[in-house]
């Protein structure tokens, strides 16, 4: 267990670079999530932390020690990979105790370590069955205890439950959770999945292009998005974003509403008005009218797409709803949960008064 | 009814596609196989109308009687132990550095392979140019570095002429287990490789515990092709010294050519055929149901 610090960590391959100078501090015993898109860098980033990608600029330490130009096997990090990466001709048990056999410790010892970990992710029955004879959790498990018996001091997940059907998921999500309680160790997970890093995480890291746009609690950056990109990134269905500019004291969002004025918004500026799905309700005595496009049932709550003007909108409402395309509704906006943002840089703008 | 027609149509398809490559393998290669079975039997001098049948003489004649014979087997033996080895070792070292990220190496991939594709008529042609005693390659770079104690005869000397043919043989195979291998190195997944290194191995350890259990199959299938292949050697021989200088380079089937067709002795060609078919069925029978059980197991 360790803490880590990325500090302007920068990663070129040749003259392109892709990572803009990352800072990133980790509390020892932090669950920590890269999030983003494809392409944002957080894959390129968790293997330089694992040593598989060289640093191009800046230091990642761990536990205070410089890793940079260190070996991964001398980083003291275990990692899980999205295709669990399992060695196809080792038993369950080899395979969780390679490392350890690699690292000259005792037969006794690498036994009673893969035991420990196996039940704690119950596979003490599968010990002597080969990779290809495992369902893809079970595979999952594997690698996780792989990670487990070398006690290292960071645990990195790419990606881990990517391959992995939907049940499965939320099942292994509250499992990886469970063990960080119980380890109380440092990890570093990355995933492209929002919903995956709101569940688990203590913090989140939220990068885009190279760059690092918000790092958070899961519910500061819902709450308190820093721009447009964090805004719409985090939640589903996604925050919808009306396009409003600033008039005289007040932001006017065409054909929504007429809010107080923003701070240091001069009148004409253009302005990103941003509510999430679940702060619109259906209203039939509202003044604000809006064509229904899309009716999606979850089950416990509906989602309605509906068309207000010439933009499509998002809502999310927890009764049972009868709608079907083409009818018109009637949205009311809960005053003071919109957020607004400068269309122009994307940030995000404090409301006045 | 028309349900069951359709779902017959398909086979009966396969079926008429396959006849064509099915005639001609009956033919040419099953055919003949039982053929010379039975020609091992008899005694025939390739022009009389008939045949006569002699039971076990031919066979009592090769191992008894037939002086280049047992010369011939343990010349195939040596020659397929050498050749399942040393070019195989060779071409797996060659894949595993074209495997790297070299510069030129698409390039150097077709030098190395280029050998495969000149036919050993040619390739013997060549070596034995390089060979020769007075105007070969060989000797005249061994005596412009004042290495004439090296000089040798190499075709024409009965202790050397063997292996001389073989290096051209090494020459020649090296490119095409080099290809298999490289084949076989792009199947090794990278996060394997990956995670083996975060595991603590080191280059070795990743060779030992993620490279060469995942080339396994290809292993395999080098080592059967290259068996077979030596086991039935002859082009290369044949084009070099053709059995000599006195059948020092003799080999199985080579010799079953020359007591057939140009001996004139059909039987104890046939007898020599057989007895090298024998050999090859003993080894490449475990590979092929090696080969089917594999398959089994993948379903």
């Amino acid at each position: 267990m360790a803490s880590v610090d990325i500090s302007g960590v920068k990663k070129a391959y040749g003259a392109v670079a892709v990572m803009h100078g990352v800072d990133i501090p980790i509390r020892d015993g932090e669950f920590v999530i890269l999030v983003g898109p494809s392409g944002c860098g957080k894959s390129t980033l968790l293997r330089m932390v694992a040593g598989l990608e060289t640093v191009t600029g800046g230091e990642i330490a761990i536990d205070g020690r410089r890793v940079n130009d260190l070996e991964p096997k001398d980083r003291d990090i275990a990692m899980v990979f999205q295709n669990y990466a399992l060695y196809p001709q080792m038993t369950v048990a080899q395979n969780m105790g390679f490392a350890l056999e690699l690292a000259g410790r005792s037969k006794a010892e690498i036994k009673a370590e893969v035991e420990k970990a196996a039940e704690i992710l119950s596979l003490t029955a599968l010990l002597d069955r080969k990779p290809a004879q495992l369902s893809g959790g079970q595979r999952q498990r594997v690698a996780m205890g792989r990670a487990i018996v070398r006690h290292p001091k960071v645990f990195l997940f790419d990606e881990p439950l990517s391959n992995l059907d939907a049940k499965l998921r939320v099942k292994m999500r509250a499992e990886i959770k469970a063990l960080h309680q119980r380890l109380k160790s440092t990890i570093i997970y990355v995933t492209h999945d929002q919903i995956e890093a709101m569940t688990m995480a203590d913090k989140i890291v939220v990068m885009k292009d190279g760059r690092v746009e918000q790092i958070g609690t899961p519910l500061e950056l819902y709450d308190n998005p820093a721009n447009l990109f964090v805004a719409t990134f985090m939640g589903s269905p996604a925050m919808n974003i009306l396009p409003a500019i600033v008039q005289d004291a007040t932001v006017l969002v065409a054909g929504v509403a007429t809010l107080p004025i923003v701070a240091e918004a001069a009148p004409g500026t253009k302005i990103a008005y941003g509510i999430r799905p679940d702060e619109i309700a259906i209203d039939p005595a509202s003044p604000v009218k809006a064509e229904v496009i899309v009716v999606e049932p979850t089950g416990s709550e509906t989602h309605v797409t509906a068309r207000l003007a010439e933009h499509e909108i998002t809502l999310v409402s927890k009764a049972r709803l009868t709608l079907a395309p083409g009818d018109a509704i009637g949205l009311s906006f809960s005053p003071d949960k919109h957020q607004l943002f400068d269309a122009a840089t994307g940030n995000r703008l404090a409301a006045a008064g | 009814m028309p349900q069951a027609s359709q779902s017959a149509r398909p086979e009966r398809q396969g079926y008429v596609l396959l006849a064509p490559a099915l005639i001609v393998y009956l033919l040419f290669a099953v055919y003949p196989m039982i053929d010379v079975v039975r020609m091992s039997f008899s005694s025939w001098n390739g022009l009389s109308p008939g045949a006569n049948f002699v039971g076990l003489a031919n066979y009592r004649a090769i191992f008894t009687q037939d002086p280049v014979f047992w010369g011939a087997l343990r010349n195939t033996i040596w020659w397929t132990a050498l050749a399942v080895t040393l070019p195989n070792l060779v071409s797996f070292g060659l894949a595993l550095a074209l495997n790297q990220n070299i510069p030129g190496k698409s390039g150097l991939r077709v030098v190395f392979y280029l050998p495969v594709i000149i036919a050993s008529i040619a390739v013997a042609t060549i070596w034995k140019w390089m060979y020769d005693p007075f105007f070969g390659l060989f000797n005249n770079l061994l005596m412009q570095f004042g290495l004439d104690g090296w000089i040798l005869d190499w075709l024409g000397d009965r202790k050397v002429a063997l292996w001389s043919v073989f290096v051209a043989h090494l020459w020649q195979s090296v490119g095409f287990s080099m290809v298999l291998f490289l084949a076989g190195l792009q199947g090794v997944s990278a996060t394997l490789v990956e995670a083996a290194r975060i595991d603590g191995a080191g280059r070795w350890g990743v060779f030992r515990y993620v490279t060469l259990p995942a080339l396994k199959p290809t292993l395999m299938v080098v080592f059967v092709l290259s068996l077979i292949n030596s086991l039935k050697a002859f082009d290369i021989v044949y084009g070099m010294t053709g059995g000599g200088p006195a059948q020092s380079t003799q080999m199985l089937a080579m010799w079953a050519y020359t007591q057939s067709m140009q001996l004139g002795v059909f039987g104890r060609g046939a007898a020599v055929s057989v007895v090298l078919l024998l050999i090859t069925l003993v080894i490449v029978l475990p590979y092929i149901r090696w080969m089917f059980r594999r398959e089994e197991m993948s379903r």
